[in-house]
């Protein structure tokens, strides 16, 4: 297995689409990493707003501050970039739960069959068309402001694509020959699971949850962008325009200073799509229906 | 050609037991949060009323009675309408106030999807058929990027660019409009309400109106359809029958019109209807910025005033709404296939 | 005589991951007009590539070298390829599985239709009196042409499959094993109604098997496929008779002929693999009666009269 991972990464290399995904990714985590060294203005990145607020406010791009200000004096470079590790940990915290209960969940339910296939098949499908952001409305109106809450609603509808998929190729692994054996030698269930059935169906949901990175991503930005998730000030890309379109005095003060809505933007746009590209070409090389090559040849 | 019935039956028995499991899961959510159930139904009171409001609640959600009794009740209430009346929208019951904002929203997506759909069928199709030219190369990586576009920024970006230059698309109608012509909402779909009005200024001025958050919403089913049209179109070039006909010397125009393109249909209309639902979502979002009547507003209104009930009806709403829509396509797709003998 | 196909060392490849696997290694034939040629050989011996070629479906990513012409056109000149005026004008062909080469979403009038609009730009009405003409002629009644293929049986979609070549006029019909996905006692009745067509309307016609038994019935001339080359090619009789190739005569060894008792001795070894380049005979590994000689290439041997065999030994035939 570790082997063909390996044949497809080099393939993927190949493809200029996935070096520019690649390179966008990590600049991503190098920022976020390194965020608060690296920007002039790390308090106010967090969200503190300076002491001479009336003369910093919205001014626009200049030397000292590369992306304007806000309505209320920060630098908003350093809001930005003191961003991406905000939007690199909720992707990663949603798709590593998600990942892991719907492998698990779908596993388990292809292999036990029975009642438990059945609830499990009742459950995904009723999560699977829960509203996100209504949840994150409830549970904004419950638990108050957070990233938890940003967090925890995309868990509870995004778990259930992952068990479904897991479901999906599981079942068909369950059919084979050798596991039917396995189980009919009494192979202990957990070592037929651990060395048949998750080495079999990790793989593709590998390259889904690749893909589905910059999906969730936005996602958590939409929730941000309504009040829903973290609170005004947050160093987030969707609530910094959830800050400039609908708390900072609306269309006049936008208009005034675009710069608001501009970087951040340009910035959740720009990692969506370096998520994106490496989903895209890991799905091409996994998926052979993809790979497959024709022309318009009659 | 007959349909059994049996395959539709059954398709909809299955989403009438998702329907069921999804009102409990939201009555449940009520009871699994924290906090008193009966101070959150009454929308989290506060002033003098407030000990009467609870109390009313109690009695309403009928808190004492026990569990299962409790969930057939709020069933009961739900299937019949009956769900009490709305903080956020002032006095509205709730029914009404979800169902008017959700015309509205509804009618927005749906202009995005009549937008989007032929021109991601044009797009997937001529990108697939020339492999490799530069339509494709361009075409290609375009529609990873409009799929990944942020859709509320780029709503914001129109609204900015609208308002910069004057132009005027805030909001459903022009409000001097609606009230010279003395316009009022029925259904909540200004277009059908206008159509049934007979009055054609307000018709045209909210259409005109729902032109740029049309077209943000719409970016997302046109880059994902497009990709979705190429893989289908390269699938089905790849088909017996597809060779067969060639080597009969079937034209190429009706290979890629009566072939091609009829065996995508199918799925195209499968999975358009999946992300139909998803777009809905992104409607509410752009709604909310462009300042118009929805499901948006409604949510933020709901978020403003602590509006548990408009925020519990509206999960169960929007979700039964995906079952629907998720199982009228599948029967659609098995209708228009006429391989499935149902 | 006219000749309706003339190949002159014509090879075909595919290009997979960037190498070339050559599927059709060198194939010199000639066929006459109206005469039926079986083309005999293992499974991925490269029959269907051939086939392909004639009827102009070769997928993008193929490969050709040689010549290939049909009547007078030249179709395949070393890599250039040009098939305008050749599909369903003078060649049709007839694919192997019935149930995947008719379009579901078509009714068979459709099919009709649209196959008739491309060659002879004829409406739907003319088409549908044209489509009555052929029905009967593959034995089947004009009420299956509301149908959708789904709702006839395989043979049924063969026979349509059939008709819709008649209706092309094409003069040259390609059969790709036209009987391997129909039941077993279907196959004897096809391939007998592809025989007295091919009789009634001096079609050219070219059958891809290897199912010896059935298909020799109806057949003029044999040619046996061996790893992309032709082995060995004649008149039927002289073929079964009298094989020159010790392919063929283990071939029919393999192979019950109807009426004579005999015991079934499978070949054994693999073909060659298609990658690779080679000197010698392609049989050599398989071959019990190999000697020095065969390590070179084999020159084409003339046993008689149109009876060719690519052995060094066809003229002694040790094997007789
Ligand atoms: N479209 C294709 N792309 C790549 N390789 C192909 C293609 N078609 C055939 N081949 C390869 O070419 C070789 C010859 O295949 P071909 O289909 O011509 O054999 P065949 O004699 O028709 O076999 P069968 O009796 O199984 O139909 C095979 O090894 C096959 O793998
Ligand atoms: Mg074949």
């Amino acid at each position: 297995m570790i082997r063909r991972s390996f044949i497809i990464l080099r393939r993927s290399l190949r493809k200029i689409r996935f070096k520019i995904g690649i390179v966008i990714s990590l600049v991503a985590i190098f920022l976020a990493i390194l965020a608060p060294y690296i920007v002039p203005r790390p308090q106010e990145g967090l969200g503190y707003v300076p002491r001479d607020v009336e003369a910093r406010r919205l001014l626009p791009p200049s030397i000292e501050h590369i992306f304007g200000t806000d309505s209320l004096g920060r630098d908003l470079f350093s809001r930005v970039i003191m961003g991406t590790r905000t939007a690199l940990l909720q992707v990663f915290i949603v798709i590593t739960i998600s990942f892991l209960l719907g492998l698990l969940l779908g596993a388990i339910a292809a292999y036990l069959r029975g009642l438990v296939e059945v609830l499990l098949n009742y459950f995904t499908e009723i999560f699977m068309a829960m509203p996100t952001i209504v949840i994150a409305l409830v549970l904004r109106l419950t638990l108050g402001h957070g990233i938890h809450v940003t967090i925890s609603s995309l868990i509870m509808t995004w778990w259930a694509w992952y068990a479904r998929i897991a479901y999906v190729y599981a079942r068909g692994v369950v059919e084979l020959d050798y596991v039917i054996l396995a189980r009919l030698a009494g192979l202990h269930s957990l070592k037929i699971l651990h060395r048949h059935i998750v080495p079999n169906i990790i793989q593709p949901l590998i390259a889904q949850a690749i893909t589905d990175l910059g999906s969730v991503l936005l996602e958590a930005a939409a929730i941000n962008f309504l009040g829903l998730g973290v609170q005004p000030g947050y160093p987030e890309w969707g609530v910094i325009l959830y800050e400039s379109v609908f708390y900072g005095g609306g269309v006049e003060v936008f208009t005034q200073a675009p710069w608001l809505i501009v970087f951040p933007g340009v910035f959740l746009l720009l990692v969506t799509l370096g998520f994106s590209l490496i989903g895209d070409c890991l799905r091409e090389e996994i998926d052979p229906r993809l790979r497959r090559r024709w022309r318009l040849w009659f | 050609m007959t349909i059994s019935l049996n395959y539709i039956f059954k398709r909809i028995i299955l989403a009438l037991c998702v329907i069921v499991g999804i009102v409990v899961f939201s009555y449940v959510l009520i009871l699994a949060t924290p906090g008193d159930p009966a101070v959150k139904w009454a929308g989290n009171p506060r002033g003098p009323g407030a000990t009467r409001a609870v109390q009313l609640a109690r009695e309403e959600l009928g808190l004492d009675k026990p569990i299962y009794v409790q969930v057939a009740i709020f069933m009961y209430n739900f299937f019949t309408g009956n769900l009490g009346f709305s903080i956020a929208y002032k006095g509205l019951p709730v029914v009404q106030a979800i169902i008017t904002s959700f015309m509205s929203t509804f009618e927005l997506t749906l202009i995005a999807y009549i937008i989007s759909v032929p021109i991601a069928l044009y797009l997937g199709l001529y990108s697939a058929l020339k492999r490799g030219g530069i339509f494709d190369s361009i075409i290609q990586p375009a529609s990873v990027v409009l799929a990944s576009t942020p859709t509320y920024w780029l709503a914001t970006l129109l609204l900015l660019a609208f308002t910069i230059s004057k132009i005027s698309v805030y909001g459903t109608a022009s409000p001097r409009l609606i009230a010279e012509t003395e316009f009022n909402t029925i259904t909540g779909s200004y277009l059908l309400d206008s159509i049934l009005q007979g009055n054609v200024r307000v018709f045209v001025d909210s259409l005109l109106r729902m032109i740029p958050p049309a077209l943000a919403i719409s970016v997302y089913p046109i880059g994902a359809l497009t990709r979705l049209v190429r893989v289908l179109v390269a699938e089905s070039l790849l088909e017996d029958y597809v060779k067969a006909s060639i080597a009969l010397g079937v034209e190429r125009g009706i290979i890629i019109r009566h072939f091609v393109v009829r065996s995508i249909i199918p799925s195209l209309v499968q999975i358009s209807g999946l992300s139909f639902t998803y777009s809905l979502i992104d409607a509410m979002v752009v709604e909310s910025i462009f300042g118009r009547r929805g499901l948006g507003s409604l949510l933020i209104s709901a978020l403003n005033t602590a509006d548990f009930k408009i925020a519990i009806t509206l999960i169960a709403f929007i979700a039964i709404f995906y079952i629907i829509v998720n199982t009228l396509v599948d029967i659609l797709q098995a209708i228009i296939d006429p391989r499935v003998r149902l | 005589m006219v000749l309706a196909i003339v190949m002159e060392n014509l090879k075909v490849g595919y290009i997979i991951e960037d190498e070339v696997f050559w599927a059709v290694k060198g194939v010199d034939l000639v066929v006459e007009e109206g005469t039926t040629l079986c083309i005999i050989g293992e499974s991925g011996c490269g029959k269907s590539t051939l086939a392909s070629a004639i009827t102009g479906i070769l997928p993008p990513y193929a490969l050709t070298d040689g010549k290939l012409k049909l009547f007078d056109h030249v179709v395949i000149n070393g890599q250039l390829r040009n098939y305008n005026g050749i599909r369903g004008k003078i060649t049709a062909y007839i694919p192997q599985n019935p149930g995947t080469s008719l379009n579901p979403f078509l009714t068979v009038e459709e099919h009709f239709y649209y196959v008739l609009r491309s060659n002879f730009k004829s409406d739907r009405e003319f088409s549908k009196k044209i489509a009555m003409e052929i029905l009967p002629k593959v034995n089947l009644d004009s009420s299956v042409l509301e149908k959708y293929p789904h709702e006839l049986s395989g043979g049924m979609q063969q026979r349509v499959i059939i008709a819709l070549a008649l209706a092309t006029n094409a003069q040259i019909l390609v059969a790709d094993e036209p009987t391997s996905f129909i039941d077993a006692h279907l196959r004897l009745q096809i391939i007998e109604l592809l025989g007295r067509l091919q009789r009634e309307f001096k079609k050219t016609l070219i059958v891809i098997t290897h199912d010896l038994l059935t298909t020799s019935t109806i057949c003029d001339y044999i040619a046996i496929m061996y790893a992309g080359k032709i082995m060995e090619v004649g008149p039927r009789e002289k073929v079964l008779r009298n094989p020159r190739h010790p392919y063929t005569k283990m071939l029919l060894e393999t192979t019950p002929i109807l009426g004579v008792k005999k015991r079934l001795k499978p070949i054994p070894g693999e073909p060659p693999s298609l990658g690779k380049e080679y000197q010698a005979c392609l049989f050599l590994d398989r071959c019990p009666y190999k000697s020095k000689e065969c390590y070179s290439d084999p020159q084409i041997q003339v046993i008689e009269n149109s009876h060719f065999s690519k052995c060094w030994k066809a003229l002694e035939a040790p094997w007789l």
